[in-house]
């Protein structure tokens, strides 16, 4: 294996709660890895830490009620991120590391054009002239796929739709040429057909220009088809990791287990009688309050004494080198009892 | 006055006219400029002020004397309005509509660099205090409290006490000065919402330090609001300048403002009620029509009001 782009260890992100009557765990000892070039998918539902790991990686998170708990350890590059001081911080920032969010509508701000808005980091990091960032920002315009350049680059967010203003954030957060690109949901916010479009066009920029990509999602079919490896995150945690084609032909943690078989499919009769559609019963714990032993256990179809006891850790799946496949579930331990229940 | 100067007068209404229809055509492209004009006060309080201005900007035109010179101070002290003098003279033997004419640019320079200076400061602090919340914050909002709570004039008449001869600058520097509390919290409210928004987290990814976040991000998103204020500021600068030249502490005598003109008429109120009475009119005409324009304002730039 080469050196990894980016190495996130043991990262643990909490939130004191307004009336200090608790903390949020939303981040709890997440570890992962970037190769350079590579497409990373996290898989996760809604609160399960996602967006707090990737603004943590670039120190977004709102201090206070956030902080990141020392011993975290966030490494870019072989620069620990976390101990940066905050210019070094901002020199990293949209030059090497990039970050698209989710809602294209609100990401924009309203009263600049979006060629000042795609000039901006190329002024910040490499000091352009306007009339060079201005070119720039054409350049991006036409390289995102926007029609009319030229004209474009004068208009303003709400003359746009909200594919086009995706493909600007994309255009904004490509123009230093960033060797990570951090993407939150880049496609939540879009209709099916435009999210092929941006999904597509991510794909292809990053072939073009040899970034990697961490595409945050909570949409299995996006990661499927775009993603080279994929992390899955439950209750702050990471608990199952594993490349793409074996996770989806094999998963072995019961969520992600659950979280395939509620995706509908159009090749395969449905998995349970009267055609319904397989929902994970159950919802995602309070961050102030994880369960005791396996956090998944209250939600978990297999689940027997050892799991409301102990936490498993991510322990070693095999099918290839060590660390391929890691899989948080006592399950692997004792894979008989793996029977499915009515 | 001449006929010269009828013409000058004539020409300045024309040049405020066509002034107002300017604007019109450019802004009415808008849905924010047709509601601008939608506001029943709003083209006549335009006019106002820009008539205003123009006559302040060709005073010496339009003015038959200099502002200072006293006419024939044995015969011609308290003179009424007649064709000579069209508002009359007042007790020092001055031309009444000439020291007003001039009056203009002392009164109205002084309300709109004090409201620049204080508009100016009043954004800078509150967008700092609402961005970086926490101490900054609280030190800067408690610090505001205290200056609201001061009575502007009270804090005025304090340092003419203590200068005893203030400078016009100074002067217009310490109206500017007093004058930006109320400003700073708008501003703050404002920011304190726009910081949560998740195009400053973009622009904060992007590399953008805080400085280049508070000034070209998030301010640039107050502007209506420090706009409107300012608009509505200004008529209260004016009254202010008018109140401390009224007793006898803003702009020295000789020269002319509102404010002192209504002060040296004011004694002979009864014998010549003119040299007071038209500066005041003066006055409440400004300040109607600024406030006219600053309500109209409010209503047009409210993006609630936004349809399509």
């Amino acid at each position: 294996m080469t050196e990894p782009l980016l190495r996130v260890r043991d990262l643990q992100t909490y939130f004191v709660t307004e009336h200090g009557s608790g903390t949020a765990r939303a981040v709890d000892g997440v570890s992962f890895e970037v190769q350079p070039g590579e497409t990373l998918g996290i898989v996760g539902e809604s609160g399960c830490g996602k967006t707090v790991t990737s603004l943590s990686i670039l120190r977004l998170i709102p201090e206070p009620p956030g902080h990141i708990r020392p011993g975290s350890f966030i490494e870019f590059e072989g620069r620990n991120l976390l101990t940066l001081e905050p210019r070094e911080l901002r020199a990293i920032r949209g030059n090497q590391i990039a970050m698209i969010f989710q809602e294209p509508m609100t990401s924009l701000n309203p009263v600049f054009t979006v060629g000042d808005q795609i000039a901006e980091a190329a002024i910040v990091h490499q000091h352009l002239s306007r009339r060079a960032a201005r070119t720039r920002a054409i350049e991006m315009l036409q390289l995102v796929g926007i029609p009319d350049p030229e004209e474009r680059v004068d208009h303003y967010p709400h003359q746009m739709s909200g594919g086009m203003r995706q493909r600007v954030m994309i255009a904004m957060a490509l123009v230093c040429h960033p060797k990570l690109l951090i993407a939150d949901e880049p496609t939540t916010a879009l209709d099916v057909t435009i999210q092929a479009q941006i999904l597509e066009l991510l794909d292809r920029l990053q072939a073009e220009l040899g970034m990697a990509v961490m595409l945050i999602t909570h949409d299995l079919g996006v990661v499927a088809g775009t993603a080279d490896r994929v992390v899955v995150m439950y209750a702050g945690q990471v608990v199952e990791q594993a490349p793409t084609a074996p996770l989806f032909a094999r998963p072995l943690h019961p969520y992600t287990e659950g979280l395939l078989a509620s995706v509908p499919r159009l090749d395969a009769a449905p998995a349970s009688a009267r055609g319904r559609l397989h929902s994970i019963p159950g919802q995602v714990p309070a961050a102030t309050a994880w369960p005791d032993g396996c956090r998944f256990h209250p939600r978990c179809p297999y689940v027997w004494d050892r799991c409301r006891r102990e936490e498993p850790p991510l322990l070693d799946a095999g099918g290839g080198e060590p660390g391929t496949h890691t899989v948080r579930c006592w399950l692997l331990t004792e894979p008989g009892r793996r029977t499915p229940r009515p | 006055m001449s006929l010269w100067n009828w013409l000058a007068l004539g020409g300045a209404a024309v040049v405020a006219l066509a002034a107002v229809a300017q604007i019109r055509r450019r802004v009415t492209a808008a849905a924010a400029g047709r509601r601008f004009f939608r506001h029943p006060t709003a083209a006549a309080g335009l006019f106002v002020l820009a008539f205003v201005v123009s006559l302040a900007l060709a005073a010496p035109l339009v003015a038959p004397y200099r502002p200072f010179v006293q006419i024939d101070i044995t015969r011609l002290a308290n003179h009424a309005p007649s064709a000579q003098f069209v508002l009359g003279t007042d007790p020092y033997a001055r031309d009444v509509w000439s020291r007003l004419v001039f009056g203009a640019r002392i009164s109205l320079g002084i309300g709109a660099i004090a409201m620049l200076v204080a508009v100016t400061i009043g954004a800078g602090v509150g967008a700092v205090a609402g961005y970086f919340r926490r101490w900054v914050d609280m030190t800067v909002m408690r610090l505001v409290d205290v200056g609201l709570a001061m009575p502007r004039i009270f804090v005025m008449l304090m340092a003419v006490a203590l200068w005893e001869h203030i400078a016009l600058p100074v002067l217009v520097l310490l109206i500017g000065l007093t004058g930006w509390f109320g400003t700073s919290r708008l501003v703050r409210a404002e920011v304190l919402s726009l910081r949560e928004r998740e195009f400053v987290a973009a622009a904060r990814a992007l590399g953008a330090g805080p400085g280049r976040v508070i000034f070209r991000h998030v301010l640039p998103n107050v502007a209506a609001p420090i706009i409107v204020s300012a608009a509505l500021g200004i008529g209260n600068v004016m009254l202010l300048e008018a109140g401390l030249s009224f007793l006898g502490m803003g702009v020295p005598s000789p020269a002319p403002s509102w404010g002192n003109m209504i002060a040296d008429g004011w004694p002979k109120m009864a014998v010549a009620p003119w040299a007071a009475t038209f500066p005041g009119l003066a006055i409440s005409l400004v300040v109607m029509a600024l406030n006219a324009v600053g309500d109209a304002l409010r209503d047009a730039l409210d993006p609630r009001k936004e349809t399509l």
